[in-house]
């Protein structure tokens, strides 16, 4: 390491000009479009990709690091110079990432996060090394923060061992439950439109099967794709105070964070995971973006696992989070609330849809054949009963689902109709509190509470449902006796 | 804090203090300008769109026709009801803040996590000698409105002051 600090690997500059150079094609491609001519576009390329390639290069000769005792520094000496400390003491992450070009070049990329809310979702530094370079450089830093060393999980004797068919499970059952629904739904159709080509019923349309298909890949095939390349040899540990997850089938994440960093615990099940009798561990933490984009996500330190091993988790992994609970359903006031907003609001729905009912009614009377043609001119009607039936589920969901738990050091709020989630907080990580009353929850004497806390995602609010006011208002208040007595 | 500071904060904020009358003047503003916005929008779309003149339109121009009723209703009586119902309170521990037309809202914000304060006024506010605080805090803002800039200035000078005496105390 020469006195100016440590070069990051040359792969950056590959990387960089990459990533720049596809931006600027996109840029041209949309803008000009067919108004230039290959050769133009061809030159304008191998321009634009000597000057990003003489630019990132100065960018990495003139871009120094140096880890010292207490911080770590990076330092850029270009014409926006850049000079960047991040003492240890503010970290709260040190995680390693691998992509493809990672891989190929032997690196990997250090990603350092400090507990912020603000550039939340993007690490401080990213700083690519070799590989085994990045392993000690991690080590290293880790022991200045967490005054302990990375696990090997290979040495390590994991809680709960993921095996494939878990990540797969986690993939096609953690999918939002409406999104499930609609992609199952254009795979339906697909499969039907296909049977009525093949026998024969109807001439193959423009691309009518390719459509729904294309539907069921976005809604539901994709995101169950993307979480089990993601999630895929997912290993979860925790060593000390500090929790260390590794996972990721293209790119390799190795994430670790204090447990002191972690504002709130969510469990959460979709309604198909609910029938396997699965749920996944949310932990929100603060600080550990990485600049692919998933520090957008919360990281999980569970994936979907059987309710028995959910709880094991829980207690082996964040037991600071478990306390004993005595949850309150929502009360008669919040029945009647929601009982008068489901009639509004179906009232409103039926009110809304009988004049177009009236019109399809009168259109569509006679097109068709068969059960489709018998149906078709009750189309809407259908729909608005369904809605109908949707809202008054949505009703006796809630009423049974939602919990509030005021404990001493901890609260929890329980949400959800389809994909249902328990969210357990800290009181003294809680920014601010709101509690809200609209005219029908003012008349049946209820209320409802927002909590705004940070998260990985810079801040998030979790919302209860609707209880008294004083059982809401005391959130705030424990809050501020717990500030009040930290401050003495 | 020392304990004169906190004695001196509190006996000046026990109770909830109210706006002063010109914020509804304010809104009144506000609310005349955005009015007279969405009506010449209504008026356009009126006369310019032709669909709109045929039959089956009817309905839903009656419908909008409502809204705009509805909505110039809430424009005139909704100033006085946020005027009488806006409460703040600034202790040494918290800023509360109670307000609504029809959905009404406490929100609580711990003075231990409150990062940042700031005054911010508006052209008509600024014309009215009110301003805004926004007290920011890692996760979200609060904001005590249409404050006479005086108040809003004191407002900023002891939330500073309570921040910083906190700090020290932490030292």
């Amino acid at each position: 390491m020469s006195e100016q600090g440590l070069r990051l690997h040359p792969i950056i500059i590959v990387e960089n000009t990459i990533r720049t150079a596809i931006a600027l094609l996109i840029i041209i491609f949309f803008t000009a479009g067919e108004s230039l001519d290959m050769l133009i576009i061809a030159g304008l390329a191998a321009a634009a990709l000597v000057v990003l390639l003489v630019f990132y290069y100065r960018q990495w000769k003139l871009t120094f690091v140096r880890f010292g005792e207490t911080d770590i520094v990076v330092e850029r000496k270009t014409l926006f110079k850049l000079k960047k400390t991040i003492p240890y003491s503010r970290i709260a992450s040190v995680n390693l990432n691998r992509g493809v070009l990672n891989r190929l070049s032997g690196t990997s990329k250090l990603l350092v996060n400090i507990n912020s809310g603000y550039n939340a979702i993007k690490p401080e530094a990213s700083l690519t090394f070799e590989q085994h370079f990045a392993d000690r450089l991690r080590n290293d830093i880790s022991r200045h923060v967490y005054s302990d060393e990375m696990p090997s999980f290979e040495e390590v004797e994991q809680v709960v061992r993921f095996t494939t068919m878990d990540v797969i499970l986690h993939g096609l059952f953690s999918v939002p439950t409406q999104q499930s629904i609609i992609g199952a739904f254009f795979l339906l159709n697909s499969i039907v439109e296909q049977y009525r080509v093949a026998v024969g019923e109807v001439d193959a349309g423009p691309g009518g099967v390719l459509i729904s298909l294309l539907m069921f890949f976005i809604f539901l095939a994709l995101p169950a794709i993307r979480h089990m390349i993601y999630y895929y040899g997912f290993k979860v540990h925790r060593q000390g105070d500090t929790i260390f997850l590794e996972h990721g089938l293209i790119r390799t994440y190795k994430t670790s964070f204090r447990i002191s960093r972690i504002n709130a615990i969510r469990v959460k099940n979709t309604l198909f995971s609910r029938l396997l009798r699965r749920s996944s561990i949310e932990a929100e933490v603060v600080g550990i973006g990485s600049d692919d984009g998933s520090g957008n996500t919360r990281p999980l330190i569970s994936l979907l696992a059987s309710d028995t091993t959910t709880q094991s988790l829980l207690q082996e992994l964040v037991p600071e989070f478990i306390y004993e609970r005595q949850t309150e359903k929502q009360p008669a006031g919040a029945r009647r609330v929601l009982v008068v907003k489901g009639i509004v609001a179906s009232a409103a729905i039926i009110a809304a849809m009988a004049y177009p009912s009236l019109l399809a009614y009168r259109g569509l009377s006679g097109e068709g054949s068969g059960i489709v043609g018998a149906l078709l001119p009750y189309a809407l009607p259908i729909v608005t009963a369904l809605v109908v039936l949707a809202i008054a589920y949505s009703v006796s969901v809630s009423l049974r689902v939602r919990e509030v738990d005021t404990g001493e050091e901890l609260f929890t709020f329980v949400n959800g109709i389809l994909d249902r989630e328990m969210v357990i907080m800290s009181y003294d990580r809680v920014q601010m509190v709101h509690v809200v009353r609209g005219p029908l929850a003012r008349h049946f004497d209820v209320s409802s509470a927002k909590v705004f806390m940070l998260s990985s995602t810079g801040t998030s609010s979790i919302s209860s449902g609707l209880f008294s006011e004083e059982r809401l208002e005391r959130i705030g208040d424990i809050v501020m006796e717990r500030a009040a007595a930290m401050k003495h | 804090m020392n304990m004169e500071t906190s004695e001196i904060a509190d006996a000046e904020t026990e109770d909830y203090r109210r706006l002063n009358r010109k914020c509804m003047l304010s809104m009144y503003i506000n609310n005349g300008i955005v009015y007279a916005v969405v009506l010449t929008v209504f008026l356009l779309l009126l006369n310019f769109v032709p669909t709109a003149r045929e039959p089956g339109a009817s309905p839903i121009i009656m419908l909008a026709a409502a809204g705009m009723v509805l909505l110039l209703i809430y424009f005139v009586v909704g100033p006085r009801i946020y005027y009488d119902r806006y409460r703040y309170m600034i202790t040494a521990d918290k800023v509360d803040v109670r307000y609504g037309i029809i959905i009404l809202r406490h929100i609580l914000v711990p003075i231990e996590r409150v990062h940042q304060v700031e005054v911010s006024r508006g052209p008509v506010n600024n014309m009215l000698g009110l301003a805004n605080v926004n007290i920011t805090t890692a996760g979200g803002v609060a904001t005590i409105s249409y404050l006479e800039i005086d108040e809003a200035e004191k407002i900023v000078e002891r939330l500073t002051e309570l921040i910083n005496s906190m700090l020290r105390g932490r030292e």
